[in-house]
């Protein structure tokens, strides 16, 4: 069952227009990659599903719902839910305040405090530490525990890999198969093709604000990936 | 001659002071506005205080609670009704805004009230005394003094303690990745105006009852709430009321040298912290010998 659905939407970064048309759907308990170059407008493109920027035109809908001009408080009450690009932890709070304030306005569901300390066993050892003194690393994890505690039914990922150790992003990734389970749906938004695709059941490739390329993570080559990503056509 | 009631008086009004500021420095931190009309809100709590204790002889305790619910209430409405409508990267309008806003309080307050100086009067507890350190200082001051160090220790538990407070410090940090999780920004901006009127009109009610008032006292009751934000910085609940406590016993020493002198020993003082605080005296050594 389709769970979030953009259906024809522009998006504007200030006066400039970042997506073009842009038309995706992501099912129930599907992790669905959106790859592309810089300022392909993947990012801008995510803060649209969760109302941060309001797109011009189009629709956004969540499990049937029009919420294409919803605030992003109740979109996020309803479910969805925020990885930012560059983490973007409240810096003055501790690691638990932080994970606190996600909790307070949750919905109801299957993550608690004990579940992402579980899923993140080394988050216990720094939970009372301000989350400026903490590693990328160990940033991204409170971030992503942040988000899951709201308990959403769709989870959007900016960028988790970025000016991370690849050790430490193959860890972070590997916690993905734990959140999966729980039936949550992910958008992951990613400059690393090769991770997004082998962590992704479908990708999306955009290129200059437009969707070049949908397909199926397991049969796509990269050759088509490569062809949607930088625009190019074989001579 | 001895220094200790005026030092001890300074630390009493001095904790007013920090309140000022705590209010002021509230409403930038959370939401980088810069209430310019902070000082006629605390002149206006004096007001309303006053006109709650003739009107209706309730006693004191309870009168401070309904002007910190008025208070609130007022400031909860500026930032619905005005302020809300102005965030943003620049935050000139709101304080344009805010400037205006001073100038039709401060002339509805003269309009109604006059523009007499007045003072409140609270009975016979005004004038009783008990000897500490062998002076003699007020019962008042010193109920003044610990309300005030109450609601910091107030501000400090909501700011840490509650999710509400949690929420303020993360809205001053990141508002966008506090309405990603749930909450509605313009509500969270509304309750820290309102908090951060109440602090301070009930401080100005509190001074009102040791000193005096006229609706032109708000213009240095706000150059104070800079001052005690300035030394103190933004983040400090510490900060505030230290600085606040400094102000006082300096203007109050003042005062005592020359009773003619006003505010001018607290300003003066201010004054030579900025340089201070500029002057970054190291470098200007090292410059010297390079």
């Amino acid at each position: 069952m389709t769970l979030l659905e953009l259906e024809h939407v522009d998006v504007f970064y200030r006066d400039l227009q970042a997506t073009f048309d842009v038309s995706l759907t992501v099912d129930e308990g599907e992790t669905v990659a959106i790859i592309g170059a810089n300022g392909a407008g993947k990012s801008t493109l995510l803060r649209a599903m969760i109302g941060l920027t309001q797109c011009r035109n189009g629709r956004i809908r969540l499990a049937g719902e029009d919420v294409t001009r919803l605030r992003c408080d109740l979109l996020a009450r309803r479910g969805v839910a925020l990885v930012p690009e560059g983490r973007r932890l409240f810096s003055s709070l501790t690691v638990e305040e932080n994970l606190l304030l996600a909790m307070a306005r949750a919905r109801k569901g299957p993550w608690t405090l004990q579940r992402v300390y579980d899923l993140f066993p080394a988050m216990k050892e720094f939970r009372s530490h301000r989350a400026s003194d903490l590693s990328g690393g160990q940033q991204q994890m409170v971030a992503i525990s942040r988000a899951l505690l709201t308990n959403p039914r769709v989870l959007l990922c900016d960028e988790l890999s970025l000016g991370l150790a690849p050790k430490v992003i193959s860890e972070i990734y590997a916690c993905f198969d734990g959140i999966r389970k729980e039936g949550v749906s992910i958008v992951l938004v990613e400059q690393d093709t090769v991770r997004a695709r082998s962590a992704s059941d479908r990708l999306y490739c955009l290129l200059k604000g437009k969707v070049r390329l949908a397909a199926k993570s397991s049969t796509v080559t990269p050759e088509a990936i490569r062809e949607a990503y930088f625009g190019e056509t074989r001579t | 001659m001895s220094f200790l009631p005026t030092i001890l008086n300074g630390l009493m009004v001095g904790g007013l002071y920090g309140l000022f500021g705590l209010g002021l420095a509230f409403a930038f931190g959370i939401m980088r506005i810069v209430n310019i009309a902070h000082g006629e809100f605390i002149v206006l709590g004096a007001y309303i205080g006053a006109s709650l204790l003739s009107v209706t002889h309730l006693p004191l305790p309870a009168v401070i609670v309904l002007v910190a619910v008025i208070t609130f209430a007022l400031g909860w409405a500026l930032q619905t009704v005005m302020l809300n409508r102005m965030i943003g990267p620049n935050p000139v309008p709101a304080m344009v805004a805010t400037m205006g806003l001073s100038i039709i309080i401060r002339n509805a307050l003269v309009e109604y009230y006059g523009a007499d100086i007045r003072a409140i009067d609270i009975g016979p507890l005004q004038d009783q005394g008990v000897s500490i350190f062998g002076t003699s200082i007020g019962v008042l001051p010193i109920i003044i003094f610990l309300i005030a160090v109450l609601l910091f220790v107030l501000m400090h538990i909501l700011l840490t303690r509650t999710t509400l407070g949690r929420a303020f410090r993360a809205a001053a940090d990141d508002f966008e990745i506090l309405e990603t999780l749930g909450f509605n920004r313009k509500r969270v901006y509304a309750i820290a105006m309102g908090l951060a009127v109440t602090l301070s009109a009930i401080a100005g009610l509190l001074l009102a009852i040791r000193s005096s008032y006229s609706p032109y006292s708000g213009v240095e009751r706000l150059l104070i709430s800079f001052e005690v934000v300035i030394i103190g910085g933004i983040g400090s609940l510490r900060g505030s009321f230290l600085a606040g406590l400094f102000l006082g016993v300096v203007q109050l020493i003042g005062l005592r040298i020359n009773p003619n002198s006003g505010p001018l020993f607290g300003h003066l003082a201010f004054f030579l912290i900025l340089l201070a605080k500029q002057a970054n005296l190291p470098a200007l050594f090292i410059r010297r010998r390079a």
